[in-house]
Protein backbone atom coordinates (compact mmCIF):
# COMPACT_ATOMS: atom_id res chain seq x y z
CA UNK A 1 0.00 0.00 0.00
CA UNK A 2 1.64 3.07 -1.20
CA UNK A 3 0.25 6.15 1.01
CA UNK A 4 1.71 8.29 -1.20
CA UNK A 5 -1.49 8.13 -3.23
CA UNK A 6 -3.66 9.31 -0.39
CA UNK A 7 -2.02 12.84 -0.55
CA UNK A 8 -1.70 12.67 -4.71
CA UNK A 9 -5.81 11.63 -4.61
CA UNK A 10 -6.68 14.42 -2.27
CA UNK A 11 -4.57 17.00 -4.39
CA UNK A 12 -6.15 15.66 -7.74
CA UNK A 13 -9.70 16.22 -5.97
CA UNK A 14 -9.51 19.67 -4.19
CA UNK A 15 -7.14 21.34 -6.87
CA UNK A 16 -4.75 21.56 -4.26
CA UNK A 17 -0.76 21.07 -4.17
CA UNK A 18 0.79 18.00 -2.95
CA UNK A 19 3.41 19.98 -1.28
CA UNK A 20 1.05 21.69 1.19
CA UNK A 21 -0.63 18.66 2.24
CA UNK A 22 0.58 18.13 5.85
CA UNK A 23 -0.36 15.15 8.06
CA UNK A 24 -2.89 17.73 9.98
CA UNK A 25 -4.16 19.21 7.40
CA UNK A 26 -8.02 19.11 7.88
CA UNK A 27 -9.75 18.19 4.81
CA UNK A 28 -13.05 20.09 5.54
CA UNK A 29 -11.10 23.12 7.67
CA UNK A 30 -7.73 23.92 5.76
CA UNK A 31 -9.08 22.75 2.53
CA UNK A 32 -12.89 23.67 2.05
CA UNK A 33 -13.99 20.14 1.28
CA UNK A 34 -17.36 19.53 1.54
CA UNK A 35 -19.46 16.57 2.21
CA UNK A 36 -19.56 15.73 -1.70
CA UNK A 37 -15.87 16.28 -1.88
CA UNK A 38 -15.65 14.03 1.34
CA UNK A 39 -17.57 11.18 -0.42
CA UNK A 40 -15.57 11.91 -3.89
CA UNK A 41 -12.18 11.51 -2.01
CA UNK A 42 -13.24 7.86 0.35
CA UNK A 43 -14.75 6.31 -3.23
CA UNK A 44 -11.01 7.24 -5.09
CA UNK A 45 -9.88 5.64 -2.16
CA UNK A 46 -11.57 2.44 -2.45
CA UNK A 47 -10.86 2.31 -5.87
CA UNK A 48 -7.24 3.08 -5.64
CA UNK A 49 -6.38 0.39 -2.38
CA UNK A 50 -9.09 -2.37 -3.40
CA UNK A 51 -11.38 -1.99 -0.02
CA UNK A 52 -14.57 -0.65 1.43
CA UNK A 53 -14.99 1.82 3.78
CA UNK A 54 -17.64 1.90 5.91
CA UNK A 55 -19.99 5.39 6.35
CA UNK A 56 -19.38 4.75 10.33
CA UNK A 57 -15.37 4.81 9.61
CA UNK A 58 -16.02 7.90 7.15
CA UNK A 59 -17.19 9.67 10.68
CA UNK A 60 -13.58 9.96 12.34
CA UNK A 61 -11.97 10.96 9.25
CA UNK A 62 -11.00 14.50 9.21
CA UNK A 63 -7.10 15.27 8.62
CA UNK A 64 -4.26 13.55 5.71
CA UNK A 65 -3.34 11.84 8.81
CA UNK A 66 -6.09 10.04 9.74
CA UNK A 67 -6.78 8.61 6.35
CA UNK A 68 -3.03 7.19 6.30
CA UNK A 69 -3.58 6.07 9.96
CA UNK A 70 -6.73 4.45 9.24
CA UNK A 71 -5.45 2.86 5.98
CA UNK A 72 -2.58 1.61 8.06
CA UNK A 73 -4.81 0.64 10.36
CA UNK A 74 -6.69 -1.46 7.14
CA UNK A 75 -3.81 -3.14 6.34
CA UNK A 76 -2.79 -4.56 9.73
CA UNK B 1 -46.02 5.23 -19.61
CA UNK B 2 -45.05 1.99 -16.89
CA UNK B 3 -42.57 2.88 -14.29
CA UNK B 4 -40.62 0.06 -12.53
CA UNK B 5 -41.02 2.46 -9.12
CA UNK B 6 -45.05 2.35 -10.23
CA UNK B 7 -44.56 -1.68 -9.25
CA UNK B 8 -42.14 -1.56 -6.80
CA UNK B 9 -44.14 0.98 -4.71
CA UNK B 10 -47.73 0.20 -5.55
CA UNK B 11 -48.81 2.96 -6.44
CA UNK B 12 -50.38 4.47 -10.08
CA UNK B 13 -48.29 7.57 -11.20
CA UNK B 14 -44.56 8.26 -11.05
CA UNK B 15 -44.39 11.03 -8.53
CA UNK B 16 -43.22 11.37 -5.65
CA UNK B 17 -44.16 15.00 -3.62
CA UNK B 18 -41.23 16.29 -1.87
CA UNK B 19 -40.70 15.82 1.57
CA UNK B 20 -40.58 19.74 2.43
CA UNK B 21 -39.89 20.34 6.22
CA UNK B 22 -42.78 21.97 8.44
CA UNK B 23 -44.68 22.14 5.16
CA UNK B 24 -45.32 18.02 3.75
CA UNK B 25 -47.89 16.76 6.65
CA UNK B 26 -50.78 14.52 6.60
CA UNK B 27 -53.17 16.83 4.54
CA UNK B 28 -50.28 17.57 1.69
CA UNK B 29 -48.92 13.57 1.73
CA UNK B 30 -52.34 11.89 1.77
CA UNK B 31 -53.90 14.05 -1.02
CA UNK B 32 -51.42 13.29 -3.51
CA UNK B 33 -51.16 9.37 -1.94
CA UNK B 34 -55.08 9.47 -2.82
CA UNK B 35 -54.86 10.88 -5.93
CA UNK B 36 -52.18 8.27 -7.09
CA UNK B 37 -49.09 9.47 -6.55
CA UNK B 38 -46.62 8.89 -3.59
CA UNK B 39 -47.10 11.40 -0.47
CA UNK B 40 -43.98 11.51 1.64
CA UNK B 41 -44.62 13.25 5.15
CA UNK B 42 -41.27 15.42 6.10
CA UNK B 43 -39.88 14.38 9.34
CA UNK B 44 -37.32 17.31 9.48
CA UNK B 45 -36.38 17.83 12.67
CA UNK B 46 -39.70 17.50 14.39
CA UNK B 47 -40.30 15.60 17.84
CA UNK B 48 -41.03 11.82 16.46
CA UNK B 49 -44.51 11.75 18.27
CA UNK B 50 -45.28 14.62 15.95
CA UNK B 51 -44.68 12.78 12.94
CA UNK B 52 -46.29 9.70 13.84
CA UNK B 53 -49.17 11.57 14.78
CA UNK B 54 -49.16 12.83 10.92
CA UNK B 55 -48.86 9.17 10.04
CA UNK B 56 -51.63 8.10 11.69
CA UNK B 57 -53.80 11.06 10.79
CA UNK B 58 -52.67 10.32 6.76
CA UNK B 59 -53.85 6.72 6.99
CA UNK B 60 -57.09 7.91 8.09
CA UNK B 61 -57.43 9.76 4.89
CA UNK B 62 -55.71 7.38 2.25
CA UNK B 63 -55.29 3.86 2.63
CA UNK B 64 -52.84 4.16 -0.61
CA UNK B 65 -49.04 3.98 0.21
CA UNK B 66 -47.53 7.11 2.04
CA UNK B 67 -43.83 7.81 2.14
CA UNK B 68 -41.90 8.98 5.63
CA UNK B 69 -38.70 11.24 5.06
CA UNK B 70 -36.17 10.85 7.99
CA UNK B 71 -33.83 13.74 7.93
CA UNK B 72 -30.74 12.01 9.06
CA UNK B 73 -29.17 14.88 10.92
CA UNK B 74 -32.22 15.20 12.81
CA UNK B 75 -31.88 14.67 16.73
CA UNK B 76 -34.83 12.37 16.72
CA UNK B 77 -33.35 10.54 13.34
CA UNK B 78 -33.03 7.17 15.47
CA UNK B 79 -36.71 7.54 16.82
CA UNK B 80 -38.08 7.91 13.63
CA UNK B 81 -36.15 5.20 11.80
CA UNK B 82 -37.89 2.98 14.52
CA UNK B 83 -41.42 4.72 14.40
CA UNK B 84 -41.69 3.92 10.47
CA UNK B 85 -41.48 0.19 10.99
CA UNK B 86 -44.12 0.35 13.98
CA UNK B 87 -46.45 1.96 12.11
CA UNK B 88 -46.04 0.15 8.88
CA UNK B 89 -44.70 2.76 6.67
CA UNK B 90 -43.39 0.75 3.42
CA UNK B 91 -41.34 3.89 1.82
CA UNK B 92 -38.72 5.64 3.38
CA UNK B 93 -36.66 8.47 2.01
CA UNK B 94 -33.69 10.34 3.41
CA UNK B 95 -31.49 13.10 3.54
CA UNK B 96 -28.99 14.60 5.11
CA UNK B 97 -26.68 11.64 5.50
CA UNK B 98 -26.60 7.89 4.54
CA UNK B 99 -28.63 5.75 6.40
CA UNK B 100 -26.77 2.68 6.57
CA UNK B 101 -27.13 1.85 10.10
CA UNK B 102 -30.96 1.50 9.95
CA UNK B 103 -30.90 -0.28 6.76
CA UNK B 104 -31.00 -3.37 8.53
CA UNK B 105 -34.05 -3.05 10.60
CA UNK B 106 -35.78 -1.20 7.33
CA UNK B 107 -34.96 -4.20 5.17
CA UNK B 108 -36.17 -6.46 7.62
CA UNK B 109 -39.82 -4.67 8.16
CA UNK B 110 -39.52 -4.84 4.06
CA UNK B 111 -39.18 -0.79 3.76
CA UNK B 112 -37.66 0.34 0.27
CA UNK B 113 -35.43 2.49 1.28
CA UNK B 114 -34.95 5.66 -1.18
CA UNK B 115 -31.97 8.47 -0.70
CA UNK B 116 -31.78 12.13 -1.83
CA UNK B 117 -28.51 12.23 -3.89
CA UNK B 118 -26.67 14.88 -4.77
CA UNK B 119 -23.64 13.28 -6.28
CA UNK B 120 -22.74 10.13 -8.41
CA UNK B 121 -20.05 8.93 -6.01
CA UNK B 122 -23.07 9.43 -2.62
CA UNK B 123 -25.67 7.66 -5.17
CA UNK B 124 -23.35 4.42 -5.56
CA UNK B 125 -22.52 4.09 -1.85
CA UNK B 126 -25.93 4.35 -1.03
CA UNK B 127 -26.63 1.68 -3.59
CA UNK B 128 -23.94 -0.33 -2.48
CA UNK B 129 -25.71 -0.40 1.49
CA UNK B 130 -28.68 -1.54 0.39
CA UNK B 131 -30.80 1.31 -1.44
CA UNK B 132 -33.96 0.56 -3.55
CA UNK B 133 -33.61 3.68 -5.50
CA UNK B 134 -32.34 6.84 -5.52
CA UNK B 135 -33.80 10.28 -5.95
CA UNK B 136 -31.17 12.06 -7.82
CA UNK B 137 -31.98 16.32 -6.74
CA UNK B 138 -30.47 18.75 -8.71
CA UNK B 139 -29.99 22.23 -7.41
CA UNK B 140 -33.21 23.90 -9.03
CA UNK B 141 -34.90 22.39 -6.15
CA UNK B 142 -35.98 24.63 -3.24
CA UNK B 143 -34.80 24.16 0.18
CA UNK B 144 -31.39 22.00 1.08
CA UNK B 145 -29.35 21.66 -2.19
CA UNK B 146 -26.29 20.40 -3.87
CA UNK B 147 -24.04 22.18 -6.60
CA UNK B 148 -25.38 20.05 -10.07
CA UNK B 149 -28.31 20.83 -12.24
CA UNK B 150 -30.92 17.92 -12.39
CA UNK B 151 -30.25 18.21 -16.40
CA UNK B 152 -26.62 17.01 -15.84
CA UNK B 153 -27.12 14.91 -12.49
CA UNK B 154 -29.61 12.93 -13.44
CA UNK B 155 -28.43 11.10 -16.78
CA UNK B 156 -24.77 10.72 -14.77
CA UNK B 157 -26.47 8.88 -11.81
CA UNK B 158 -28.67 6.96 -14.37
CA UNK B 159 -25.64 5.03 -15.88
CA UNK B 160 -23.61 4.57 -12.38
CA UNK B 161 -26.29 2.75 -10.46
CA UNK B 162 -28.40 0.05 -11.48
CA UNK B 163 -31.25 0.74 -9.60
CA UNK B 164 -34.21 3.28 -10.65
CA UNK B 165 -33.66 6.95 -9.95
CA UNK B 166 -36.50 9.17 -9.51
CA UNK B 167 -35.52 13.17 -10.68
CA UNK B 168 -36.22 16.43 -8.77
CA UNK B 169 -35.23 20.10 -8.75
CA UNK B 170 -36.95 22.45 -11.14
CA UNK B 171 -39.93 19.81 -12.18
CA UNK B 172 -42.77 21.35 -12.47
CA UNK B 173 -44.93 20.84 -14.87
CA UNK B 174 -45.85 17.85 -17.62
CA UNK B 175 -42.75 19.17 -19.57
CA UNK B 176 -40.27 18.93 -17.00
CA UNK B 177 -41.80 15.15 -16.49
CA UNK B 178 -41.10 14.63 -19.97
CA UNK B 179 -37.15 15.99 -19.87
CA UNK B 180 -36.50 13.64 -16.70
CA UNK B 181 -37.66 10.50 -18.06
CA UNK B 182 -36.01 11.35 -21.27
CA UNK B 183 -32.58 11.55 -19.20
CA UNK B 184 -33.69 7.88 -17.79
CA UNK B 185 -35.28 9.11 -14.71
CA UNK B 186 -37.94 6.22 -14.13
CA UNK B 187 -40.23 8.64 -11.91
CA UNK B 188 -39.68 12.18 -10.67
CA UNK B 189 -40.61 14.28 -7.41
CA UNK B 190 -42.17 17.71 -7.14
CA UNK B 191 -42.22 19.96 -4.31
CA UNK B 192 -42.77 23.35 -5.17
CA UNK B 193 -45.34 23.10 -7.60
CA UNK B 194 -47.10 21.12 -4.18
CA UNK B 195 -47.07 24.50 -2.08
CA UNK B 196 -50.01 26.23 -4.00
CA UNK B 197 -52.18 23.02 -3.72
CA UNK B 198 -55.38 23.34 -1.85
CA UNK B 199 -54.36 20.32 0.30
CA UNK B 200 -51.18 22.07 1.11
CA UNK B 201 -51.81 24.15 4.61
CA UNK B 202 -48.66 26.28 4.77
CA UNK B 203 -49.47 30.19 5.63
CA UNK B 204 -51.28 32.27 2.53
CA UNK B 205 -48.60 34.75 2.46
CA UNK B 206 -46.34 31.95 2.11
CA UNK B 207 -48.75 30.56 -0.98
CA UNK B 208 -48.76 34.03 -2.30
CA UNK B 209 -44.80 34.29 -2.93
CA UNK B 210 -44.62 31.06 -4.48
CA UNK B 211 -47.40 32.49 -6.88
CA UNK B 212 -46.33 35.94 -7.80
CA UNK B 213 -42.39 34.71 -7.81
CA UNK B 214 -40.27 35.25 -10.92
CA UNK B 215 -37.72 33.04 -12.63
CA UNK B 216 -34.89 35.19 -10.94
CA UNK B 217 -36.74 35.56 -7.38
CA UNK B 218 -34.55 32.47 -5.18
CA UNK B 219 -31.28 32.55 -3.97
CA UNK B 220 -29.05 30.25 -2.15
CA UNK B 221 -28.08 31.10 0.85
CA UNK B 222 -25.09 29.46 3.10
CA UNK B 223 -23.06 28.02 0.72
CA UNK B 224 -20.18 29.37 3.08
CA UNK B 225 -20.76 27.40 5.95
CA UNK B 226 -21.57 24.25 3.99
CA UNK B 227 -25.31 24.32 4.31
CA UNK B 228 -27.08 25.59 1.15
CA UNK B 229 -30.33 25.98 1.06
CA UNK B 230 -32.22 27.99 -1.52
CA UNK B 231 -35.62 30.52 -0.87
CA UNK B 232 -37.14 33.09 -2.40
CA UNK B 233 -34.87 36.28 -1.43
CA UNK B 234 -36.42 38.40 1.25
CA UNK B 235 -34.77 40.32 4.32
CA UNK B 236 -34.05 37.14 5.75
CA UNK B 237 -31.85 35.62 3.13
CA UNK B 238 -30.00 39.19 2.46
CA UNK B 239 -29.14 39.14 6.05
CA UNK B 240 -27.14 35.03 4.78
CA UNK B 241 -25.44 37.00 2.46
CA UNK B 242 -24.07 40.22 4.49
CA UNK B 243 -23.05 37.48 7.19
CA UNK B 244 -20.92 35.49 4.00
CA UNK B 245 -20.01 39.10 3.17
CA UNK B 246 -18.50 39.78 6.94
CA UNK B 247 -17.17 36.25 7.09
CA UNK B 248 -19.60 35.72 9.96
CA UNK B 249 -19.02 33.37 12.32
CA UNK B 250 -20.70 29.85 12.14
CA UNK B 251 -23.08 30.96 15.57
CA UNK B 252 -24.42 34.34 13.48
CA UNK B 253 -25.85 32.04 10.91
CA UNK B 254 -27.54 29.86 13.46
CA UNK B 255 -28.80 32.73 15.28
CA UNK B 256 -30.69 34.17 12.22
CA UNK B 257 -31.93 31.28 10.83
CA UNK B 258 -33.33 29.68 13.95
CA UNK B 259 -36.83 28.60 13.48
CA UNK B 260 -36.82 30.81 10.15
CA UNK B 261 -38.97 28.13 8.51
CA UNK B 262 -41.67 27.93 11.07
CA UNK B 263 -42.31 31.18 11.22
CA UNK B 264 -42.83 31.62 7.05
CA UNK B 265 -44.87 28.36 7.12
CA UNK B 266 -46.98 28.71 10.32
CA UNK B 267 -46.68 32.62 10.64
CA UNK B 268 -46.55 33.81 7.05
CA UNK B 269 -43.32 36.06 8.22
CA UNK B 270 -42.20 36.50 4.97
CA UNK B 271 -39.29 39.04 5.64
CA UNK B 272 -37.63 37.36 8.23
CA UNK B 273 -39.05 33.69 7.25
CA UNK B 274 -37.16 31.49 5.37
CA UNK B 275 -39.58 30.70 2.20
CA UNK B 276 -37.87 27.84 0.84
CA UNK B 277 -38.76 26.65 -2.70
CA UNK B 278 -37.32 25.47 -6.01
CA UNK B 279 -36.48 27.96 -9.38
CA UNK B 280 -39.30 26.48 -10.89
CA UNK B 281 -41.79 28.83 -8.62
CA UNK B 282 -42.05 30.93 -11.26
CA UNK B 283 -44.24 28.88 -13.71
CA UNK B 284 -46.96 28.52 -10.69
CA UNK B 285 -49.20 30.93 -11.37
CA UNK B 286 -52.84 29.11 -9.39
CA UNK B 287 -54.11 26.97 -6.69
CA UNK B 288 -55.10 23.91 -7.67
CA UNK B 289 -55.82 20.51 -5.99
CA UNK B 290 -52.96 17.80 -5.74
CA UNK B 291 -55.35 15.46 -8.27
CA UNK B 292 -55.52 18.41 -10.74
CA UNK B 293 -51.28 18.87 -10.52
CA UNK B 294 -51.01 14.64 -11.21
CA UNK B 295 -53.54 14.94 -13.44
CA UNK B 296 -51.63 17.99 -15.07
CA UNK B 297 -48.53 16.22 -15.22
CA UNK B 298 -49.08 13.30 -16.60
CA UNK B 299 -50.98 14.46 -19.21
CA UNK B 300 -48.66 16.88 -20.80
CA UNK B 301 -45.97 14.45 -20.16
CA UNK B 302 -47.76 11.88 -22.09
CA UNK B 303 -48.56 14.03 -24.87
CA UNK B 304 -44.93 14.77 -25.20
CA UNK B 305 -43.88 11.78 -25.20
CA UNK B 306 -45.99 9.88 -27.52
CA UNK B 307 -45.49 13.00 -29.71
CA UNK B 308 -44.39 11.98 -33.70
CA UNK B 309 -41.07 13.97 -33.14
CA UNK B 310 -40.39 13.59 -36.66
Amino acid sequence: MDLNKVKELVAEQLGVEIADLKPETSLKNDLSADSLDLFQIIMSLEEEFGIEIPTEDTENINTIGDIEAYLEKRKA
Amino acid sequence: MKSLICEMLGIEYPIFQGAMAWIANASLAAAVSEAGGLGIIAGGTAPMELIRGEVRKAKEITSKPIGVNIMLLSPHADEMAKMVCEEGIKVVTTGAGTPGKYMEMWKANDIKVIPVVPSVAIAKRMVRSGADAVIAEGTEAGGHVGELTTMVLVPQIVDAVEVPVIAAGGIGDGRGMAAALMLGADAIQVGTRFLTAYECTIHDNYKKKVLNAKDIDTVVTGRRTGHPVRVIKNKLSRGFQELDLNIAPPGEYEKLGAGALARAVLEGDMEYGSIMAGQIAAIINKEESCKDIIMDLMTEANKLLNRDWN
